[in-house]
Order: structure tokens, then sequence, then C-alpha cells
């Protein structure tokens, strides 16, 4: 029977040792759910409270039938660097995707490299395919073994559903995985309940051709809420520094569901999904051996997924809960470049519970399983094409109350077992110190890993041709540059030290800073080899490749500070301040040019200031400045931009709304891509108009 | 053609929603539930008014009765006793119409969902607050009718049912409750 389910699961018969562990993992995850429904039969009488009858109306409406063990932690209790995007802050800001939100959040450098490309990142190392950063939607991870990092153009959601966008700088606290190195993004949509009746949002502008979105919300049975919702939009191409129109448009349709189930027993149940299919473009500057193909080119990069994702939480007692996760993605991106296809199954499971009256434990176990299929181009070729990679991971977290109120200590730690470096262990510490209410100081030391992407261990890229005769006059034929991955390619590692202070003066003003030192080793450098003749394509030619490496060393320090302040009831003010700073260095015996250039591809400093005001009943006014310091190493230089929105309740539920963005400038630059040849184009002025009705 | 993957991910669900299954059935509702509706009971009791002829008769009890099966099961132990407006809370259990009493507030089990208009016409002239957690229960006459929404309880509030049985209801209660309308009624 465990052979059966193991020739299930690959196309090529499985090693005995991976076939064990499949087995064993299976087993115990599924003992564990039917150990853990068993459990709920003997359930004990939770300890009865306070007398009931002491508290108010609105007391009572609040208690939770069903409690859970960990007291949802407060944010501003967490001994991390965390940013909150709320709806309102989204809705008021007038931004249209996610990664334009993201600019609100200290610690963060986002640029836009062109319509439906960006580069972002957190504390440093940006670059499109920048690979520091995690980012989950619901819990689904969303970045893309293919480098590490997240296609942008891919990721969205209905923004008005969009209960709140969590930010937390620094190696993510062991809950997470690897590659969490520098940051989690989580964006976490509002519940079905949250979000009944009808929405339809419609809008349009000079840079938005033209969006549209409907949701709907209603109720299943007894206990049941769901919502579905469609989504379309259309963004018109920018500009190049050159002053021509660039070909960079966007266009997704997307959709998708969300049902929340609570019975009046223990058990409560999520099911959600979502599919899109769209184009984002680009003009691409390819060079290939062949004279007669166009060297400069638009292409449409087909994009499409769909997901499904389950999550099952029980009640074991007042103290105990556990919780299952499970999901299926699916990716497709044809370009140029390459055709990827990404298949990814996901099993999490967690359990949570108090110990004595000290300890809040937290453990989990997770397997994830990518399958890949690459079709390979003259640009990009993965060898093997076509891959299968098993993660299993657990994780253990302690957080014990040292004295009441006062001081918290969390000791906890990831492990895993990937298909490229093996073993990965990541531990860290975190201590929170209140001395006094409304004042707080945390600091924390923990070791991260970004493991190897699929292309930094199996991908050859072929950046640039050039033509006979121009680099060495004395060979006739082309000359092929590139860089290649590495079978040896190891994790990169980071030892990072944090500490913060998070003040709250008067009710109206609060002031969160965050400090770091990170000290990375093993970062990736490219190591230029010995050229080489390589026969096909036809005609024959001269190839230098890069291999990746981990020959290079650096640290980074920065402060990120959060106010947020409201001096009157009507005008509220929240501003942030970044300041970073990078240094890096090589190896003694690398031979790499390139990659020390990461110190000057952050800005080493950014200010955001937002201010929200509430004229009269139904008009609101929203101005946001940012100020972004220049990359040496692009010579891209520093730019002040504001946005500007003013929103009109003309009924109880239907607002309209005008945003202006990049108001200061006609068009500015923010970021030059690297390893792909897309030309960036430029941020535009533009303005759009939009109309959202409930009903 | 189903994937590999998408296979292995319906079959984990199908056994998560059996042992669901499983748990819907073999778990009796948390007494924590009822804990919380006994205290909204008492608070009933605060905030409600019934006219001169419904108190005559006893005047230093507050009398909550419940009908049919007790799903409180002790938790109304905190409430007995209190004192609202100086009249102390006594509690009554009724298995059948006929020991249906005067009751001030009469909590209406789930078990006696199919008997629910007999139970309200026996109780029409009474001025009493009739309070349930049935689905449908403030549509079909009934004044209170609890609802769990998320894991928290709120609750149901019928004006016109109210108006009928004389009770006069505090603004603060019916600020937090959801207002509901009788449905229509076949003629009989």
């Amino acid at each position: 029977m465990i052979c059966r389910v193991c020739i299930g699961f690959g196309k090529h018969s499985p090693s005995i040792g991976r076939c064990f562990w499949r087995a064993a993992m299976g087993a115990l995850l599924l003992s564990m759910v039917a150990g853990v429904s068993l459990a709920g039969a003997y359930d004990t009488e939770p300890a009865l409270p306070v007398d009931l009858t002491e508290l108010s109306l609105e007391d009572l409406m609040d208690i939770e039938i069903t409690s859970v063990a960990k007291k949802a932690q407060k944010l501003s209790e967490a001994a991390a660097a965390v940013f909150v995007i709320t709806n309102d802050d989204l809705r008021r800001s007038g931004v249209t995707s996610i990664p334009e939100a993201l600019r609100m959040v200290p610690g963060l450098q986002v640029a836009r490299i062109d319509d439906n490309k960006w580069a972002i990142t957190s504390r440093g190392f940006n670059g499109r395919f920048s690979n520091k950063l995690l980012v989950l939607m619901d819990g689904r991870s969303v970045y893309t073994p293919l480098f590490s990092g997240v296609y942008w153009d891919m990721k969205d959601t209905l923004l008005e559903d969009v209960d709140r966008i969590e930010v937390i700088r620094g190696p993510g606290a062991a809950l997470w995985g690897a590659n969490a190195v520098n940051g989690v993004i989580n964006i976490i949509t509002k519940r079905a309940e949250d979000t009944q009746g009808g929405l339809v949002v419609a809008g349009a502008g000079t840079e938005e051709r033209g969006f549209g979105a409907v949701r709907y919300g209603g109720k299943l049975g007894q206990d049941a809420y769901c919502r579905v919702y469609a989504k379309y939009f259309n963004r018109d191409d920018a500009v190049f520094a050159s002053d021509e129109d660039a070909s960079d448009k966007w266009d997704v349709l997307r959709g998708g569901f969300r049902m929340d189930w609570q019975g009046s027993g223990p058990d409560a149940l999520t099911l959600q999904g979502d599919l899109y299919n769209g184009d984002t473009g680009e003009t691409i500057i390819t060079k290939s051996l062949d004279p007669s193909e166009p060297q400069t080119f638009d292409e449409d990069n087909e994009i499409s997924g769909a997901n499904l994702l389950g999550r099952w939480k029980h009640t074991i007692s007042d103290t105990s809960e556990t919780a299952l996760q499970v999901y299926y993605d699916r990716t497709e991106r044809n370009s140029v470049i390459l055709d990827q296809v990404h298949d990814t199954l996901d099993i999490d499971f967690q359990h949570q519970f108090t110990l004595g009256q000290r300890h809040e434990i937290v453990w989990g176990l997770a397997y994830r399983s990518v399958r890949d299929d690459i079709g390979n181009t003259f640009y990009g070729s993965w060898d093997p094409d076509t891959r299968d990679d098993d993660l299993y991971s657990g994780f253990v977290q302690d957080d014990i109350t040292l004295i009441k109120d006062r001081l918290r200590l969390t000791l906890g730690s990831k492990f895993e077992h990937n298909d490229y470096t093996g073993h990965e262990i990541q531990p860290n510490a975190r201590l929170m110190w209140t001395p006094h209410k409304g004042h707080s100081v945390w600091t924390a030391v923990s070791r991260a890993v970004r493991t190897p992407s699929r292309t930094e261990h199996d991908g050859r890229l072929n950046i640039t041709v050039l033509p006979p005769g121009s680099l060495l006059p004395v060979f006739p034929g082309h000359v092929v540059v590139g860089v290649v991955g590495d079978g040896d390619y190891d994790s990169e590692e980071l030892l990072a030290y944090e500490l913060g202070y998070r003040v709250q003066p008067t009710e109206r003003l609060s002031v969160d800073i965050a400090t770091f030192y990170n000290d990375y080793s093993h970062l990736r450098t490219l190591e230029p080899g010995d050229p080489f003749p390589e026969m096909s394509p036809s005609p024959v030619h001269l190839v230098f490749l890069s291999t990746a490496d981990n020959k290079m060393e650096g640290e980074t320090y920065g402060v990120e500070v959060a106010a947020d302040w409201r001096p009157l009831d009507w005008w509220g003010l929240k501003a942030t301040y970044t300041y970073l700073q990078i240094q890096l260095d090589l190896d003694r015996d690398s031979g790499d040019s390139i990659s020390v250039s990461a110190e000057g591809e952050s800005p080493h400093s950014q200010v955001s200031l937002r201010s929200s005001i509430d004229m009269m009943q139904d008009l609101s006014l929203d101005c946001w400045a940012r100020y972004v310091d220049d990359l040496p190493s692009q010579e891209m230089d520093s730019y002040i931009t504001l946005d500007v929105r003013l929103g009109w309740k003309v009924r109880e539920n239907v607002e309209l709304s005008v945003v202006g963005r990049n108001l200061l400038d006609d068009r500015h630059p923010e970021y030059e891509p690297e390893f792909i040849d897309t030309i960036p184009t430029e941020v535009e002025r533009s303005v759009y108009g939009k109309v959202s009705w409930q009903f | 053609m189903i994937g590999k993957k998408l296979r292995l991910f319906f079959i984990v669900w199908v056994w998560v929603l059996l042992s669901i299954g499983y748990n819907l059935y073999a778990e009796p509702p948390s007494s924590r539930e009822y804990l919380v509706k006994g205290a909204f009971l008492y608070n009933f009791a605060k905030f409600v008014g019934w006219p001169e002829e419904a108190l005559r008769d006893d005047q230093i009890h507050i009398i909550l009765c419940v009908f049919g099966k007790d799903p409180f099961r002790g938790a109304l132990a905190s409430v007995k006793g209190k004192s609202v407006k100086d009249r102390k809370v006594v509690i009554k259990h009724c298995a059948t119409l006929d020991e249906l009493e005067k009751c001030h507030i009469l909590f209406i089990s789930r078990s006696e969902e199919q008997n629910l208009s007999e139970i309200l016409a026996k109780v029409k002239n009474w001025n009493t607050l009739t309070v349930s957690d049935m689905e449908g229960f403030a549509q079909s006459g009934g004044v209170i009718n609890f609802v769990t929404v998320a894991k928290k309880i709120r609750f149901e509030i019928n004006l016109d049912a109210a108006e009928r049985t004389g009770l006069k209801i505090s603004s603060k209660l019916l600020r937090l409750a959801k207002i509901v309308k009788d449905k229509e009624t076949a003629e009989h």
C-alpha cells in the first residue's frame, strides 16, 4: 500500500529513501489529523471564567464561544519590526495594485521597472529578481522557486476585500520558511462574513485605461458564508526615457471565491480559490545568433494560473488549537525567454497550546511538492527542464513569560530538508521588555538562509550576443555572454541583530523605531569562466559564461521609523523614514565584477508622508508625498513625487473618487532591471476616476 | 484530467471533512455558549420592562422558565438568585405545555421546534418575554432569538412581537440587536 502511494507521486520511480520519507510524512500527517479529531471527542470542560453576569452587553457580544489557545497577539506586542497596511490605507491612498501599496512601508524598497514589473525588496538587495523577501497571500506562498522571487505582475486580488497587509521586516519569525531572509509580506483577505452583499467598482483614467470589479457575498445555510468576485483591468503603456511610447501594457481578468464555515462545534473551515488569465507586455532587447531576427521587440507575456486553498481549524480545548492548511497552486507563464508551468502542493499542520502558566508553544510540520516544466529557449535553458522537488520542514516556538506583562522571551527554530542543499536550521531568539504601559523595547537575534533557486542550480541565461569581430578581432564568429547555475551553489546565510522601540506618548501619537545590523555570508557572485566553443545552435560561436558561486560577504545596517499622529479628530498624519547602508566585500579568490554594485542599487534614504483629512461629512482628501534617494550604481536620480486623492461619499453606499498620481513630474524613471534586457519605462503623471457602489 | 497534486489535495480534504463530520456528530454544544446565553438572559431581565399586571402576582421574583430539553445544564447557576430591580431571579424547568405557567422570561429550547406555534399561542396573553436560539424564531413570533455569527453571540429582536406581548424594550438592548419582522403567515 505504501509503495502504491509512492509510485502515484512521481513520474519516475523514486529511490527507496525518498519513498520512505514520503510515506513517513504522509502517515505522520494523517495520523495527527486523526488523533486531533478523536481528541476532540474527549473535550475537557473549559475552566469557568469570572461571573459573566458582571459583564456589559457589549463585552458579552465580544466573547468567542470557542476560544483560542493563543490570544491573537496584538501586533504592537510583537518582538519584530512590523507594519500593517489597513483596508482604509489601501482605499484612501488610491493605489491600484499591491506593489504600489508597499511604498508606504518603512524598510521596503519599491521601484517600478515598467508598467507591470517591479523591483521590491526589504532591507537591500533589490532587483527584478530580488530573492530575500517571502510573500504570502492568505498563507499561500506566491514566490516562484525559479528565481526565489515574486512575479508581481501575476499576484493581485480585489483590493477592496483585503483586510490588511502585514509586513514584517527582518528574518521572519521561525514560523515561516527559508527565503524569508529580509522580510515577510502577508496579504490577508477579509473573511466571507465581512464581505456580504454586493460591490461594484469601476473606473478609468489616463494610465488605467479601464478597470472594473464585481463581488457578491451571501450566506450558505446556517453557519457558512461565501463570496465570489471578478476583476478586470487594462493598463496603458508608459513611455521610455527616449520619449517614445512603450509596450508595457498589463491586462488581466481574474476571479475567485471564498467560503468560511463555523459550526457551533470546535471546527472552522475556510475554502478559497482564484483563477486568472492575462497579458503583460514588455520591450526586450534580445540578441541572437541569427542576424535576421529582430534585436528589439515588443513581446506579450501570457500569464495564467489557478489556486485552491483549504484551512481547517480545530479547537481541542480552551488552551489548545490545531490548524491544517492544504493548497494547490498552478501558474503558467509564456514569454520569449522561456515558457514555464509550476504545480505546487503544500500541506501545513500547526498546533498551539499553553504549557503551565508561562509557556505558549507553537509547533508544526509541513510538506511542499513543486513540479515545474520549462520550455527552454536560446535565451534561457534549464537542465533538467522538468523537476519535481520536495521540501520537508518543521518548526517549534516557545513564548515564555519571564515576568508577567513585562518581560517575554521567545525561542524558536525552523528545520527543513530541501532538494538543493539538504538540511537547514534557522534558530532565533527574541526578547520583549515592556517597562511601562505605552513603551516597549524589543531585541532579536536570528539566523536565516536563502536556499538556491532553480536558476542558480540548473539554469543558463544567454544575456547577450556580440557580433563577429567585436570582442576578439581574431575570432570570426559570434560571442555569447551569459550566466550559468551550478550544482554546488550553496545557500546564502544571514545573521541578523535587531533592536526596536515602540512608544505611545499620547492617545493620538505613536512612534515605532526599528534598527538592524545584518551580517551576510555566501552571497551570490558570478565567477567568469574560460571561454569555450559551442556548436549548437549554429553557427559555431564562442561562449563566455559566469558561474554562480557564493563568494561575497556583506553587512547592512539601517533604521526604520514609522510615526502615526492624529493632531485633530479630522486630520491624521502618517510618516515613515528609512535609512539603509550596504557594504559588500568579495572573497579574495573571486573574479566577480558586478555583484558589488548591489551596494548602490538600493536608496540610502526614503521618506513617506501621508496626510488624511475628513472634510465635511462626505468628503475626504488624502495626500501622499514620497522621497526616494538616488541609486548610484544605476545613475538613477533621486525623486520626489506626490499622489492626491479626493473622495466623495455621494450616498451611504456609493463613493466617487478622483486620484492624481506622480503629480510633481511629467515622468521619472525608477529602476534598471538586471539579467533580462527589458527596457525600463518611466513612471508618468496620471489621473483616474473611480466609482464604488455597495448593495 | 486531474493532475496528481490536485488529486492529493482532494484526498486530504475528504479526510478532513470526515473528521469534522465525526466531531459534529459526537460533540455536544459547548457549555461556554450557554454560559454566555445565560448572562444575556440576565441582561434581558435588566433591560426589558413588563406591564404592571404582569408584575402584580409575584412581587419578589423574576421567573425565568426553560421549556424543553435543557441546554444550559447548570450554566444558569450564576444567574439564579441575582437581583434585577429588587427582584430575585428564580429558574423553573417545564417539560410539557401544561406545566407552562406565567413566566416573565421563557426560554424555548431547540427541542421544541415542532411545537413552537402552540407554545407561542399559550403564552400570548401573559406578557412573557419569549427567547430562543432556533432558526427563524423571531420571524415566527418570538421576541428575542440568539444567533451565532463567527463564534460570537448576537441576538435578533422582533419589535412587533414585543409590542403584542406588552413589553417595553430599552434602547440599550435595541441598538445592539438586529431588528426582525414577522414573516408573512398563511391565513389559518
